[in-house]
């Protein structure tokens, strides 16, 4: 629980520092992304400018140091020398240089070659720019030159820079068109080096007006496949823009050439952020993963740090509960140490509790033994003294020598020093002796016959449980008869216990007063007390167990036969100890 | 505490098999960098008639992030171009756009490359002996061209065709892509009282120009591909063709220059541009989604007067044909 709570806990804390690293990541990102952009278009608006300011100077150069310094009319190969020589130093960039007259008619051109039939330059776009606006030079926008033929069979694009220039003819001064025709291949290069990216990121050159000078997807443009915003992007200043394209979010940066009003402008869909950023999320992803394996497994050491102590604990105390006696377990934390340690001693001053609580138990079955034996003594002296006082108020002396002397026996055996277990011998010899006065008392009303096998004389038995039971056959089971009373005592052993067992051929009783008879000592016996069976049932329980004891069988008319079961345990005085101790019961309990 | 430790093993395999996973995705994402390589297989692959092709191919390239490779090739022969394909594949090439060969048994090569890699035709639908390719194709409406051009004609001789004596010039014969715009343009005569004078298609060889030059004075010469117009604007400019006015279908910068020094009077230009670009977008479409069938695509032409040989719009078609 402890750990879950803890990964629970780190997780939410990985994810929101995953998703403030990835916003921070692709912030930067893109705001390099956009500074390179802006970097790389600042380098090729440089490049494009010089290549334009060097096309400017070429066409400074016909117009100030060639068409100016010569008359037409008598200067023509100087002035043809003059641009040849121009064209010859700058042959890369460009693709011609010619010049007409007010008319469209050519004055002069370089390379030399055959002017196409009637092309009519008045009708061509450079040629009305410059003469609308005789002030300025006037880029175009790309477009096929369609005034030489060189006998390549081939189309050359270009882009023109025209002016209006004054020039001298036989003296008299008339104004014409300067064009210097830039190859546009040049330009296209420009461009097509900084559009190398395969990432979407593109750039592309318009006019002042929005007319795209190069685009990477110009046919597409043309045939409509794609569109570009390059009207809007011609109104833009210089800066960043964001922008929505066919439903594409996407910057755009702008930056103005110099000279011309064109726009080079590049756009960087929002796809190349995301691109960019590809591996930096996987990565930021599979950092988290591993962060959480680590915390997952500082968690694990950290909460069972916290919580092994408590399961030690907790299972020593489960242990103690079960029975064993194990050591508590004292480990951990100072807090689960003091825990430990406080639950120790409680079990410990329990234990002792307990230790006194059966102390006292044992005292106070012994006092309640004592008690019970207590009972007896008085009663029985009572009914022998009253038999000996008739025999001797009858003067039946010897009968009452012989019942004194039996007493006597009864007496010494009852005594045994104090002890409360005898050997069987003396019980069944107390038994005889009591029998012997009682049938003097009675008048020989009944007799009594003993069937005690002698092997089982030397084992233990609670002293004085044959005499209630005699008593009460006496008393409860013959007396009322009118035929002559027997009792019968058998002893024999019986699948390891001993039985001794009092039968008499009395009134016997119905079996319901035989289930009371031993359950309630306060129960009244309709013809006498039944407390004597219940004093020596609770005195075998107590002494040798809950299983042994007395049982009564008896049936109306028929008799009464009281037996007593107890274990076979030979007399010695270590048993004899032990029995008296309790202990026997105690195990067995 | 049985439980914890299996809680714990469990996040761990399964932090785990998400870190193996989602490193086995940045790889993939890096491998699939590799764009797919598409190689195009036409006849003569240098020559100015395939700029606008190439071009429109380069366009779609860059569009569809696809790598086109063009085979370096001369003439090709069925045997010729089966290698060609063969050897391109092995090179790595997951789809080819073929112009097809003329020859016997075209087909049956073509079914048996269509098995391993998709195939899109261009230039030709059709083997010498007239059996379709059952294989998409991308292609100029050439039927549409024929008629436009005899519209063409019609219009410059105000209907008054009456006896005039035609000669065609076709490089590739009487099948497939001339025989349809053939189709056109006679249909588009019929009943007109024109007469074709005569056919010659076999431009092989360094005296062609011989060929036009020895047959019967015609009052018009239809060529109806770029090669054949270029040859009869040769002848034409050369004063060969006993005065014969050119009319053609070219896609070429040298087509377009005989139009434009009044050597052909009428050029009609198949946008070759579309051919490309469209031929390549459906390659790329069905490299992208295996279960996409590739379609047959018509695209359009234009009729170019010398007049208006360099309009802005002109412009733009003469723009392909220069890259």
């Amino acid at each position: 629980m402890i750990m879950l709570v803890f990964s629970a806990i780190s997780f939410f804390i990985m994810l929101f520092l995953g998703v403030c690293m990835y916003a921070g990541f692709s912030a930067t990102s893109r705001q390099e992304i956009t500074q390179s952009t802006q970097k790389l278009m600042e380098q090729t608006g440089e490049n494009l400018e010089d290549y334009l300011v060097r096309m400017r100077q070429i066409s400074d150069a016909v117009y100030y140091n060639v068409i100016k310094e010569n008359d037409f009319l008598g200067q023509d190969k100087e002035i043809q020398q003059g641009m040849n020589l121009l064209y010859g130093a700058n042959r890369d960039n460009l693709r011609s240089i010619a010049i007409y007259n007010d008319y469209g008619s050519l004055m002069a051109a370089e390379p030399v070659a055959s002017q196409k039939e009637d092309p009519d330059v008045t009708r061509q776009g450079w040629y009305k720019r410059a003469v609308s606006e005789m002030e300025n030079m006037h880029f175009s926008t790309p477009h096929i030159q369609n005034l030489f033929d060189d006998n390549t069979l081939r189309y050359y694009w270009v882009i023109s820079l025209s002016r209006v220039v004054e020039f001298t003819e036989g003296g008299d001064p008339r104004t014409g068109v300067l064009l210097v025709d830039m190859d546009y291949s040049n330009i296209s290069r420009m461009m097509n080096q900084i559009n190398a990216s395969d990432n979407g990121q593109y750039f592309y050159l318009c006019d002042s007006n929005g007319q795209i000078i190069y685009h990477t997807r110009q046919m597409q443009i043309e045939n409509g496949i794609f569109r570009e915003n390059s009207r809007r992007a011609a109104g833009y200043k210089d800066g960043v823009y964001d922008e929505i394209s066919e439903g594409e979010h996407r910057k755009v940066i702008v930056n103005t050439i110099s000279y011309t009003g064109w726009k080079l402008v590049g756009v960087i869909p929002y796809s190349v952020f995301n691109h960019g950023m590809f591996n930096i999320r996987y990565f930021i992803i599979i950092l988290m993963l591993l962060m959480a394996m680590m915390l997952v497994v500082i968690n694990q050491i950290v909460s069972d740090r916290i919580s092994s102590p408590i399961l030690k604990l907790n299972d020593s105390v489960k242990e103690y509960e079960a029975g064993k006696h194990p050591q508590i377990y004292i480990g951990g934390s100072m807090e689960i140490r003091h825990l430990g340690d406080s639950i120790q001693r409680s079990y410990e001053r329990i234990d002792l509790l307990m230790r006194r609580i059966v102390m006292e138990q044992n005292e106070r079955r012994k006092s309640e033994l004592a008690a019970l034996q207590s009972q007896i003594n008085p009663h029985f002296l009572y009914n022998a003294l009253d038999s000996i006082t008739w025999m001797i108020e009858g003067e039946r002396n010897d009968e009452a020598v012989f019942m004194i002397s039996q007493l006597a026996k009864l007496f010494r055996i009852s005594l045994s020093k104090g002890r409360t277990v005898i050997c069987i011998g003396d019980e069944i010899q107390h038994a005889q002796s009591y029998m012997n006065i009682q049938k003097i008392r009675y008048k020989k009303s009944f007799t009594f016959e003993f069937d005690v096998d002698t092997s089982i004389y030397s084992c233990c038995i609670v002293k004085l449980v044959l005499q209630p039971i005699l008593e009460n056959a006496i008393n409860y089971g013959i007396s009322g008869t009118e035929d002559n009373g027997e009792i019968r005592v058998t002893g024999r052993k019986e699948g390891g216990n001993i039985v001794l067992s009092v039968i008499d051929n009395g009134i016997g009783m119905p079996q319901e007063e035989v289930d009371l008879l031993l359950t309630d000592s306060k129960h009244i016996h309709k013809k006498g007390s039944g407390v004597g069976l219940v004093n020596v049932n609770n005195r075998i329980k107590i002494l040798f167990g809950k299983e042994y004891g007395l049982t009564v069988e008896s049936e109306p008319d028929e008799g009464t036969a009281v037996s007593i079961c107890i274990p076979e345990v030979p007399f010695t005085q270590e048993n004899r100890k032990v029995i008296e101790k309790g202990h026997l019961f105690s195990e067995q309990k | 505490m049985k439980n914890s430790k299996r809680a714990f093993v469990l996040t761990e395999v399964a932090l785990g098999i998400m870190v193996v996973i989602m490193t086995f995705i940045m790889i993939q994402g890096r491998n699939a960098k590799d764009t797919d390589k598409v190689s195009v297989i036409i006849p003569n692959s240098d020559d100015n008639e395939w700029s606008a092709f190439r071009y429109g191919l380069r366009m779609a390239a860059q569009d569809q992030n696809i790598e086109i490779i063009v085979a370096g090739t001369g003439e090709l022969g069925i045997e010729e171009e089966e290698e060609t394909i063969e050897r391109e594949i092995d090179n790595g090439a997951r789809a080819v756009i073929v112009q097809p060969s003329s020859g016997k048994g075209t087909e049956k090569m073509l079914k048996q490359i269509e098995k391993k890699i998709p195939v899109m035709l261009v230039g030709e639908k059709e083997t010498e002996d007239g059996t379709a390719l059952e294989i998409p194709f991308t292609e100029p409406d050439n039927y549409g061209i024929g008629e436009a051009l005899a519209q063409e004609l019609l219009k410059d001789y105000n209907g008054k065709i009456k006896g005039k004596k035609i000669g065609i010039v076709s490089e590739t014969g009487d099948f497939g892509t001339a025989a349809d715009r053939r189709a056109g343009l006679e249909n588009a005569l019929a009943g007109m009282g024109t007469e074709i004078l005569w056919s010659v298609s076999d431009l092989h060889g360094k005296e062609k120009g011989e060929i036009l030059k020895s047959q019967l004075a015609a009052d018009i010469i239809i060529a109806f591909d770029d090669s054949s117009l270029i040859l009869a604007g040769e002848c034409a400019q050369a004063n060969d063709l006993h005065g014969a006015l050119v009319y053609g279908i070219g896609n070429s910068t040298e087509a377009a220059y005989y139009l434009d020094v009044g050597a052909v009077q009428c050029l009609a230009v198949p946008d070759e541009f579309s051919v490309g670009y469209q031929s390549l977008t459906q390659i790329a479409k069905k490299l992208r989604q295996r279960a996409y069938e590739m379609e047959s695509q018509k695209v359009p032409y234009k009729v170019i007067r010398r007049e208006a040989l360099f309009s802005e719009e002109n412009q733009k078609i003469l723009f392909t044909m220069s890259q």
